[in-house]
């Protein structure tokens, strides 16, 4: 009996160092679909650093990925500061501002190389007063990821790293195959997504055979096809997400089929233009297990 | 003709004056040194000087060709008194084989005359406020700083004292040789104020340590440094002031004055902080054969209105801070000036609305901390949104590229959106369009013909198979045997 006290002592600082019962105590954000909170484990994890890869092009220009991550962070932006650390400064202000970010207040760094854009970011995560802070770099190893890890554990900022090679690759050029690397582990990132844009649905009442003949027909809000290739405390998916205007960022229009062949059906002949998202959602397409 | 522009003394001990025809000289002493005058290289060297005088008083004006002028009012604090400084200085330049005179005096002038037309036992002369027109009464005219010509012009009347014009009524003399003489008479004297222009602007606020011994290792750098940071920031909360900018300055053996300085986004005057900052920057530092005076200066000092410290566990970076606060600029402002003075970092910034229509000016860039209330430009109001944003009715693009680039586009109509078009190499099909947004040149910046010549843009936000949006924009308007080019301007 003596000796239970210390032990329960002991107990509670070891949970408090263990990051499984903590992430388990820490907030989360909403994300505003039952589903993707499911997937996440009841929303994404704040006081984490979060992975986002853009797929094709998108690896080279980061602009659906950038769109997501802004989404992503505008519930953050109103509780503290936002820091966007970049490589070629090419993120346009009011486009963030009408995701709904409010891209007034955020604070952009240019930096010259991957490095110092990860220092930046471990020293944005590490301040008091910032909530979020993005970093748009081309690789990131073991220990910047693990030292993310604890600039965000330690001082509860949430980290977003944005995967984008801005002025190209050579070998990629050649060769769209050769230096696939999206499945380097990205060890310490909570979750880690992948993204594409997704053909939206226009507004109705226009036109939907391939062109149309009015000009001003116009566009559907802006979708992603989003791949939730690693949650921890959570389980993979992947679904087609829409930006929508309000307190939550995002609309889940249709679950989407296995991860390892993401592209199959969202770019696929079965979903046209003419077919909406709904009649998709109606089949049961996530990965077993 | 070749003239004489200076002679040291050896050659004035020869009977070589300044003027003196080159080839007469030459003549005289056959075995004479020849240089050729070199200005512009004086000038800089006389700015050299005054950068490394700078380590004396922080208020140091350069008086070409060959003068130097310190304002030591007040630096009494750091040395004894003022003979010990200008000794001090004396023996410094001579060990440098700067041959100097100086004189201390409470005017410009009277220090002027002093330093140049005193006997050499008497220096560094000094003279005590209200002495002036005694001590100055048996000078030559030449010491109240006169062209030779105007020296001329009172000589020929018997006038060669500055005691002979002193017993000249005032009138007589403004009227018969004008307004000169007498400013000259009444600056040396103290009666009329003289402005100089300092090298650097005036900082009230300055640490200086002067070391026994000339030191080198980083360490002791470092150490000096933050003496340097605790004496200059405890003065400053005395005065209840913070400083943007702090300027160190390490004066070596030799002559050249190390700078390193750092500017915060808000005044500050935390000790720790500014360390932090210098601290790198030390780093970088060669010593030399050692650093013998420090000074750190603040400058654009201003009211700290920052809010108590210590109290309440808010800043304590320990406790979870991104919850409670709101985007706080003195929150922030550590982050923003270690970002700013971390190597690799080449901007930091914000961008707030900018009244152009044209999406390349839409951003203005102010500085990350810069209050709200600068957020819109004085005319901002009738551009952005009702939350002092962009317009939202008008689409933008996540990513704009810096120039347009050009795309090979198809469209069916010249009016219509483009049909298909090849963007680095690769064909997109375009799925959906919304257009056009027609955005003329703003013609009221640029010369009437220019603006003319400058073609009006028609946006189009596409959409292809894949679901990639685009921002493409058709240059003016198709013509006959010339079609209207088509760029890409950014990315949603």
């Amino acid at each position: 009996m003596a000796q239970a006290a210390p032990l329960q002592a002991l107990r509670a600082r070891i949970a408090a160092l263990d990051p499984a019962s903590r992430d388990a105590t820490r907030s989360r954000l909403s994300l505003g679909d039952a589903r993707l909170d499911a997937a996440l484990g009841g929303g994404l994890t704040l006081g984490r650093w979060h992975e986002l890869i853009g797929e094709g092009l998108e690896r080279e220009t980061g602009a659906a990925a950038a769109a997501f991550a802004a989404t992503l962070c505008a519930p953050l932006a109103r509780r503290g500061a936002v820091i966007w650390i970049l490589r070629q400064d090419d993120l346009y202000a009011p486009g963030l501002w009408g995701l709904g970010f409010p891209s007034t207040r955020l604070i952009q760094v240019r930096v010259r190389r991957d490095a110092e854009a990860l220092a930046a970011l471990e020293e944005s995560l590490a301040s008091p007063g910032v909530a979020a802070a993005l970093a748009e770099v081309d690789r990131i190893d073991l220990v910047a990821g693990r030292r993310l890890h604890l600039a965000c554990a330690t001082h509860g900022s949430t980290g977003f790293v944005v995967r984008r090679r801005p002025f190209g690759d050579a070998r990629r050029l050649q060769d769209p195959k050769a230096g696939r690397d999206e499945s380097e582990a990205s060890p310490g990132a909570a979750t880690r997504w992948r993204l594409a844009p997704a053909p939206s649905s226009p507004p109705s009442g226009s036109l939907l055979s391939g062109l149309p003949d009015e000009v001003a027909s116009g566009l559907g809000p802006p979708r992603w096809r989003a791949v939730l290739d690693r949650a921890q405390g959570g389980r993979p998916g992947a679904w087609l997400v829409e930006h929508v205007d309000g307190a939550f960022p995002l609309r889940v229009v249709a679950e989407l089929a296995d991860r390892s062949r993401p592209s199959g059906r969202a770019s696929g002949p079965g979903f046209g233009p003419g077919q909406s998202g709904e009649a998709f959602a109606a089949m049961p397409l996530r990965r077993a297990g | 003709m070749r003239r004489l522009f200076a002679v040291d003394p050896a050659a004035a001990a020869l009977g070589l004056w300044v003027g003196q025809p080159a080839a007469d000289a030459a003549a005289l002493v056959p075995e004479l040194t020849l240089e050729e005058a070199d200005p512009t290289g004086d000038h800089a060297a006389l700015e050299a000087l005054c950068d490394w005088a700078a380590r004396f008083s922080p208020a140091v004006a350069a008086d070409p060709p060959e003068g130097l002028i310190l304002d030591v009012t007040g630096l009494d604090r750091l040395w004894a008194c003022e003979h010990d400084l200008a000794r001090d200085l004396e023996t410094r330049l001579a060990r440098q084989g700067v041959p100097v005179r100086i004189g201390v005096a409470a005017t410009v002038g009277a220090a002027w005359a002093l330093a140049r037309f005193t006997a050499a036992p008497e220096r560094p002369a000094r003279l005590a406020s209200g002495e002036e027109a005694e001590a100055l009464q048996d000078l030559p005219l030449a010491a109240l700083r006169l062209a030779p010509e105007e020296v001329a012009q009172f000589g020929r009347l018997g006038l060669d004292r500055i005691g002979h014009l002193l017993s000249l009524p005032r009138a007589a003399l403004v009227r018969r040789f004008g307004p000169k003489a007498s400013l000259r008479l009444d600056q040396a004297l103290g009666r009329m104020p003289e402005a100089l222009v300092f090298r650097r602007p005036r900082a009230p606020h300055l640490a200086r340590l002067a070391l026994a011994e000339p030191i080198s290792t980083p360490q002791d750098l470092a150490r000096v440094t933050r003496d340097l940071c605790a004496q200059l920031c405890r003065r400053l909360d005395e005065a209840g002031l913070g400083a943007r900018r702090f300027r160190l300055e390490l004066h070596g053996v030799d002559r050249r004055p190390r700078v390193r300085e750092v500017s915060l986004a808000l005044a500050a005057r935390d000790p720790d902080g500014l360390m932090r900052l210098l601290g790198p920057k030390l780093e970088t530092v060669d010593p030399g054969f050692g650093i013998e005076v420090a000074t750190l200066e603040a400058q654009e000092t201003a009211p700290d209105r920052s809010r108590q410290r210590d109290l309440g566990p808010s800043l304590d970076p320990g406790c979870d801070p991104a919850r409670t606060a709101v985007q706080d600029p003195e929150t922030l402002a550590p982050l923003v000036d270690r970002l700013v003075h971390r190597p690799g970092v080449e901007k930091v910034w914000r961008a707030a609305p900018n009244p152009s229509h044209l999406p390349e000016r839409a951003c203005r860039v102010l500085p990350p901390l810069a209050p709200p209330g600068e957020d819109m430009g004085e005319r901002g109001g009738e551009h952005g949104g009702e939350h002092g944003g962009w317009d939202i009715a008008r689409p933008r693009p996540v990513r704009l590229f810096a120039r347009p680039e050009p795309v090979e586009a198809v469209a069916l109509a010249p009016d219509d959106p483009p049909r298909l078009f090849r963007w680095r190499g690769v064909l997109h099909r375009v799925r959906l369009a919304e257009g056009p947004e027609r955005l003329a040149p703003e013609w009221w910046r640029w010369s009437w013909d220019a603006a003319e010549s400058a073609p009006e843009r028609d946006y189009y936000r596409v959409e292809d198979e894949t679901g990639a949006r685009f921002w493409l924009f058709r240059a003016g308007t198709h013509a006959a045997g010339a079609p209207a080019r088509w760029w890409l301007h950014g990315l949603f």
